[in-house]
């Protein structure tokens, strides 16, 4: 009985807070995760945060049941078959954080037919009737450069790390660093290397690159790659360049270090894991009758030379910086999206 | 190795040991990677020494499968790599002292591995291909469970060691070099790797001489995943930590440097310099390609058909004898 005059509370707490619609319309719903892959520590991060940020809202009674589905491979058969289990299970939401862009359309629609609230994250897919949540990544590669030009004011070589060829994810942030570097003519990339948003890819792909390249003075990237560039220039025996870094805690510790041991700086920033609690608060709005446009931006998340120690002692051994997201939070993102 | 003997009267090309052709075609590459960058040609045999120690470690152990008669190939070496990386990286927990633990745990989980593998190969009667293919599921789940995807960082010692060079040439190379030694006196002094040879040739045969065939089976599958994970655990204190998807790249190149280096795809006869040499190529073309400034898809479509001919080529050769 307490706790469930607690959870009511809770409820009209949050219902006061968001324009209008009671939460407690929702308390029925039931949402599932769809996820094609659990095997680095972003998406691990991501599933916690989601699993934490959940729990607590079933717990509230915000909503009935919240289920997770993670495939082991990264195939896109298998996630949408996956979908059209939980079509037949009959969930009233459905969180995608998918394998392809627009492979995955077919069963988004028949989900969006069976009248299930699809909101994608992170990898969005392109089916009009479908929610997506996503950061600024062409401005996240803007916003390198700018950063770089701030440190280098007189320009400089730059080696520019791709990311998964073919995604949206790395399309976006090439064309935002080409456009950082027209507005900063005196930069220049003498080199790229594809490091799939891995470390071990990443150092192998620079150091094929290395020994044909003139000095190089920063490193351009996509996130997860920088550790493994920063790895390459070692064995090569060459002075580190500025790396820009992608809120692993490995590249946030050993740039911890190095700036003890001679001062070095650099930049960091990714998209954060805990963007899957957005999702999921986005979906709950949308179940709870709000007006969401179809694409929601929020900004993501940078550790600067500032940040660093915080980021550091708060980010586990191994895990990415991260940030959740509450319920006036999604609101928020809501009507910064809906103003544009 | 060099068979003479079973060579056809017309051969016109030159009397070189099949292992030569893999190491010309490196020079090669190598010669015109330098020669379009205009420098850098220390760097890029220093880079492809590093590489080409953890892809020859895979194809050791790759090649004595492959030799082992048709059939018999070992898909697990990526997914052997990923969960030995975590298991190394988090028994030594960054600590130097506990290296040899590590190193030791991670070998004990590649032998499980292999053992593993035979007993479906042999138990359940699985064809080797699908067998070493549906336990890297497995492993994988395991290793994602296991590692819960965090890239632990390796101690600093083993980092060092892995980046030392001796006179200039990487320490792993050297290190690897005197494996491939081992291994080819395994392959061609010892009861065990002449019976590898003789079941290539012909297993009832080899059966009927009275060789222990099946337990020479189980010994190389060991064998593979176990130079599979020492390669896991070494390739992490070389790239900063593990991570699952460390071994994606050598689940191709293990068996492409088996190839082109002249091991007989059909299984029997072995060429242990030849990994090198097709190790070497490998990483020489992709020196090529990302000095040449290709796109990350066309960089793959002439990796994938420099492959195919290299081993066009060699199969082809292999087919005359």
């Amino acid at each position: 009985m307490k706790r469930s005059l607690m959870a009511l509370a809770v409820a009209l707490l949050a219902s006061t807070s968001l324009a209008g619609m009671a939460a407690a319309e929702t308390s029925g719903k039931r949402i599932a995760l769809s996820n094609n892959y659990a095997g680095n520590s972003w998406r691990q991060a991501m599933l916690q945060s989601w699993e934490k940020v959940t729990k607590k809202a079933v717990a509230d009674g915000v909503v009935a049941a919240v289920d997770t589905f993670t495939t082991a491979d990264q195939e896109v058969p298998t996630q949408a078959a996956q979908i059209q289990n939980l079509i037949l299970q009959g969930y009233d939401a459905i969180v995608i954080n998918a394998a392809s862009p627009d492979a995955l359309n077919g069963a988004v629609k028949a989900a969006c037919d069976a009248g299930i609230v699809v909101v994608s994250f992170d990898g969005v897919v392109s089916e009009p009737c479908a929610w997506r949540v996503a950061v600024d990544y062409f401005q996240l590669g803007q916003q390198q450069v700018d950063y770089l030009a701030s440190r280098l004011p007189q320009g400089g070589n730059l080696l520019e790390i791709r990311g998964l060829p073919g995604t949206s994810i790395d399309n976006l942030i090439h064309q935002g660093i080409a456009a950082g570097i027209k507005a900063h003519p005196n930069f220049k990339i003498v080199g790229e290397a594809t490091g799939n948003w891995d470390q071990a890819t990443a150092q192998r792909a620079v150091s094929t690159v290395l020994p044909s390249l003139p000095k190089v003075d920063a490193i351009v990237t996509q996130g997860g790659d920088g550790y493994g560039a920063a790895q390459a220039f070692r064995a090569a025996g060459r002075d580190t360049p500025i790396i820009i870094m992608g809120n692993r805690q490995d590249e946030l510790a050993w740039w911890q270090q190095q700036h003890r041991a001679n001062n070095y700086t650099t930049w960091s920033g990714t998209i954060a894991p805990g963007v899957s609690t957005l999702a999921f608060w986005i979906a709950q709005q949308i179940l709870d009758g709000k007006q969401v446009p179809k694409d929601v931006t929020v900004p993501y998340l940078t550790v600067t030379q500032d940040t660093l120690d915080q980021a550091v002692s708060t980010t586990p051994v191994g895990g990415v910086a991260n940030k959740e997201y509450t319920q006036e939070e999604a609101a928020q993102a809501i009507q910064a999206n809906t103003k544009r | 190795m060099s068979d003479l003997a079973l060579r056809p009267p017309g051969w016109k090309m030159p009397n070189l040991p099949v292992w030569s052709w893999s190491f010309l075609a490196a020079l090669l590459v190598w010669v015109l990677s330098f020669t379009i960058a205009g420098q850098g040609a220390g760097g890029m045999l220093v880079a492809a020494l590093s590489f080409s120690a953890f892809t020859v470690m895979v194809g050791l152990g790759q090649m004595f499968v492959i030799t082992l008669g048709p059939g018999n190939v070992d898909l697990s070496i990526p997914a052997t790599i990923g969960l030995a990386s975590a298991v190394a990286m988090k028994v030594m927990g960054g600590q130097d002292g506990m290296i040899a633990v590590g190193l030791l745990a991670a070998l004990g989980c590649g032998l499980l591995i292999g053992g593993f593998n035979y007993l479906l190969i042999r138990l359940l009667r699985i064809p080797p291909i699908v067998a070493t293919l549906s336990a890297s599921l497995i492993i994988q789940s395991v290793g994602i469970s296991y590692g819960r995807g965090l890239q632990i960082k390796p101690p600093p010692a083993l980092t060092d060691a892995t980046f030392a060079r001796l006179l200039g040439v990487p320490v792993l190379a050297i290190a690897a070099i005197v494996l491939s030694v081992i291994a080819a006196i395994l392959l061609q002094r010892t009861i065990y790797g002449r019976t590898v040879l003789a079941a290539g040739q012909n297993m009832r045969a080899a059966h009927f001489a009275g060789l222990s065939v099946e337990r020479a089976r189980l010994l190389t599958y060991i064998l593979s995943g176990g130079l599979a994970a020492l390669c896991g655990a070494l390739l992490a204190g070389f790239s900063g930590g593990s991570s699952l998807s460390m071994g994606r790249e050598y689940l191709l190149s293990s068996i492409a440097v088996v190839v082109l280096g002249g091991t007989s795809v059909a299984g029997g006869r072995a060429n242990v310099p030849g990994l090198w040499g097709g190790a070497l190529f490998l990483f020489m073309v992709s020196t090529l390609l990302n000095t040449a400034g290709f796109g990350s898809g066309l960089r793959d479509v002439f990796t994938g058909l420099i492959i195919v001919a290299g081993i066009a080529i060699t199969g082809t050769r292999q087919a005359l004898r």
